[in-house]
């Protein structure tokens, strides 16, 4: 407790700028997450008919944010947990912030499937009639552990520097963190990769590369926030730390294209049925998508490997690009799954059918087969809220800032 | 043991969907869901044939829930809402134990025959029609063909058999050597859907 005091005193002069402004975020991050319940309330009780999820395309926005949130919490469990786990140097003193960004991302993952459910109020079930041989079941089980573990992982680096755990505890469970934060990638990656029924999705490939996009998006999150926290004074941190990190983020760039690169080659070469992937991706509903996630990769990686580029504005820019890459990968992939039905043959079409059920099937599937309705944005603006109000009340309550001389 | 499945004779099958109907109002429907569709392998709209006159071909495929051996939507269901019935094979529906997580529509590779609830059902006609014994459908949840459970444990046939015209569906047990559709898949040729898909269908589609 009074160790909390000091360490709040101790930040007191350096956040005074701040200080009101994080209040003020506060306050506004808890009104959007209002909100985005009060939206939820009304999507559940008006019916999930206001959102643009159709039997056709049975998921949407949600399950991609859950799937691209997933991702973003790798980061900063991995940057920190890395270093301490192999005994090599960190990344100067942003490993318990990095945490916090983890664990506010997990807590956003889990609201993302939650608000994607019919019946919410069964969720219960989950643990009392839990079939052990689903993958979605895996994934909650893993999620859960994530998310428990990230907190102890957290509360364990504070309370090392009160020299209440030891050193060899702390690398223990950073070794347990990593191991289950691969797993957590995978696992959501089996969540799609398993299923035959969407040739997009079943490859052996998919559970590696959700970890590399997963490294990509959480080190880029990484990035911003240690950036704009040392802009407002937060904290202070090396340069040599930033460079560190976009290096890092400039190698795991490249391996996601890579495997972005064999997966292509793989659907494309028999010239049979993964064509219509491909051709979906590169020039079909989802080319935006496919070509944005290109660029953004390829100029945030641009800016990582060029010594002269690695300012502070375009690393802030590098991260953001790293960030929205590998969103506009979940958006392939989640509306990419639907948009090649296995049976394309005409019947009967109703509003329960698919998003435009007004013309025929081709007509439906002729621009992206699913786009989200303003509810779905809304409550999405409302999980976005809740993740942002986490990782601010973190900052503010707790001593997240570098222990004195914290240089790992 | 026993496997029930169904046959249909898709080649003569003439589109006039009396089986989707008949199953529509025999489980109560709600509208806008269907179990059971008559799917067009033809032109781009339903009832509408390929190529150009007078070279014109057209087949109809009614399609619902295939009942697989090998089912992906059981595999998948969390909570294991969706079953295989080990007595008959049918794959069957929870709709109170179903959380509408919805990952069994997107495991079940023949597109379209899960429906999910969108909106609290509602009904074209103000009472409830077709059979007393059906459960009750009900908002948000996943809901699909039963192979109308309720009848075959009053020893009937499902209601989409009887009412069809051209009397090309039919239901029985697989396992029994002697049934009507175990002798029309050993004498006649036969199509399944998606067979690469490794799911085993028990729908035969006499071709």
């Amino acid at each position: 407790m009074t160790d909390n005091t000091a360490a709040v005193a101790a930040k007191a002069p350096a956040a005074k700028g701040g200080g009101k402004g994080l209040t003020i975020a506060i306050g506004a991050c808890a009104v959007l997450a209002v909100l985005g319940i009060i939206l939820w309330v009304v999507q559940l009780s008006g019916g999930m008919v206001q959102t643009a999820m159709r039997n056709l395309d049975s998921w949407g926005l949600y399950i991609t944010m859950f799937m691209f949130f997933v991702g973003l919490s790798a980061g900063g469990l991995i940057i920190s947990s890395v270093p301490k786990a192999f005994g090599i140097k960190g990344f100067g003193g942003i490993s318990k912030i990095a945490v916090m960004t983890s664990i506010a991302c997990t807590v956003g993952a889990i609201a993302f499937v939650v608000v994607d459910l019919g019946q919410p109020v069964r969720l219960w079930e989950l643990f009392a009639y839990s079939n052990l041989g689903s993958p979605l079941m895996w994934d909650i089980i893993v999620l859960g552990t994530y998310l428990i573990l990230s907190c102890v992982y957290l509360w364990a680096m504070l309370q090392h520097e009160r020299g209440k755990v030891s050193a060899t505890a702390l690398r223990v469970i950073s070794v347990i963190a990593l191991v289950v934060a691969v797993l957590v990638h995978t696992v959501t990656a089996w969540i799609f990769g398993l299923q035959q029924s969407h040739e997009m999705w079943h490859t052996a490939l998919l559970g590696p590369w959700f970890v590399s996009s997963a490294l990509v998006c959480g080190t880029g999150l990484v990035m911003v926030v240690a950036l704009a926290l040392r802009a407002t004074g937060y904290l202070k941190l090396d340069q040599a730390y930033l460079v560190k990190l976009a290096k890092l983020l400039g190698a795991f760039l490249l391996v996601d294209l890579y495997f972005f690169g064999c997966d292509l080659l793989t659907e494309a070469f028999p010239a049979a049925g993964g064509v219509a992937i491909v051709e979906m991706l590169t020039s079909g509903p989802l080319a935006p998508f496919f070509w944005g996630e290109i660029v953004l990769s390829v100029l945030a990686a641009v800016i990582c490997f060029v010594p002269s580029l690695r300012t502070n504005p375009l690393m802030a820019l590098a991260g953001v690009a790293a960030i929205l890459a590998i969103l506009c990968k979940r958006v392939q992939l989640l509306v990419g799954g639907f948009q090649v039905p296995n049976i394309e043959w005409p019947a009967i079409m109703t509003p329960s059918t698919i998003t435009n059920w007004q013309g025929n099937l081709e007509q439906a599937y002729q621009g992206m087969v699913y786009w989200p309705a303003p509810i779905e944005f809304g409550v999405t603006l409302g999980v976005l809220g809740l993740v942002a109000l986490i990782f601010l009340l973190g900052i503010k309550m707790l001593p997240l800032k570098p222990a004195p001389g914290e240089d790992e | 043991m026993t496997h029930y499945g169904f046959v249909i004779d898709s080649k003569s099958c003439i589109s006039c969907h009396s089986c989707a109907v008949a199953c529509k109002v025999e489980n109560n429907l709600p509208d806008s869901i269907w179990w059971n569709r008559i799917l067009t392998d033809g032109g781009p709209n339903m009832d509408t044939p390929a190529g150009t006159y007078p070279n014109l071909t057209i087949r109809n495929i009614p399609m619902g829930c295939q009942h697989c051996e090998n089912p992906a939507c059981v595999k998948v269901c969390p909570v294991g809402a969706t079953y295989q019935d080990p007595e008959t094979g049918v794959v069957r529906q929870d709709y109170d134990k179903c959380i509408g997580c919805r990952m069994c529509m997107s495991a079940c590779p023949y597109t379209g025959v899960r429906s999910f609830n969108w909106e609290e059902p509602q009904y074209a006609i103000g009472q409830p029609m077709g059979s007393l014994d059906i459960p009750q459908h009900q908002k948000q949840v996943v809901e699909k063909c039963t192979m109308c459970w309720h009848r075959l444990a009053q020893g009937e046939k499902p209601a989409c058999i009887e009412p069809c015209p051209a009397r090309i569906r039919f239901w029985g047990d697989f396992d029994d050597p002697s049934s009507e559709v175990s002798q029309l898949i050993r004498e006649r040729e036969y199509m399944q859907l998606l067979p690469e898909q490794g799911t085993r269908p028990s729908v035969y589609y006499l071709v």
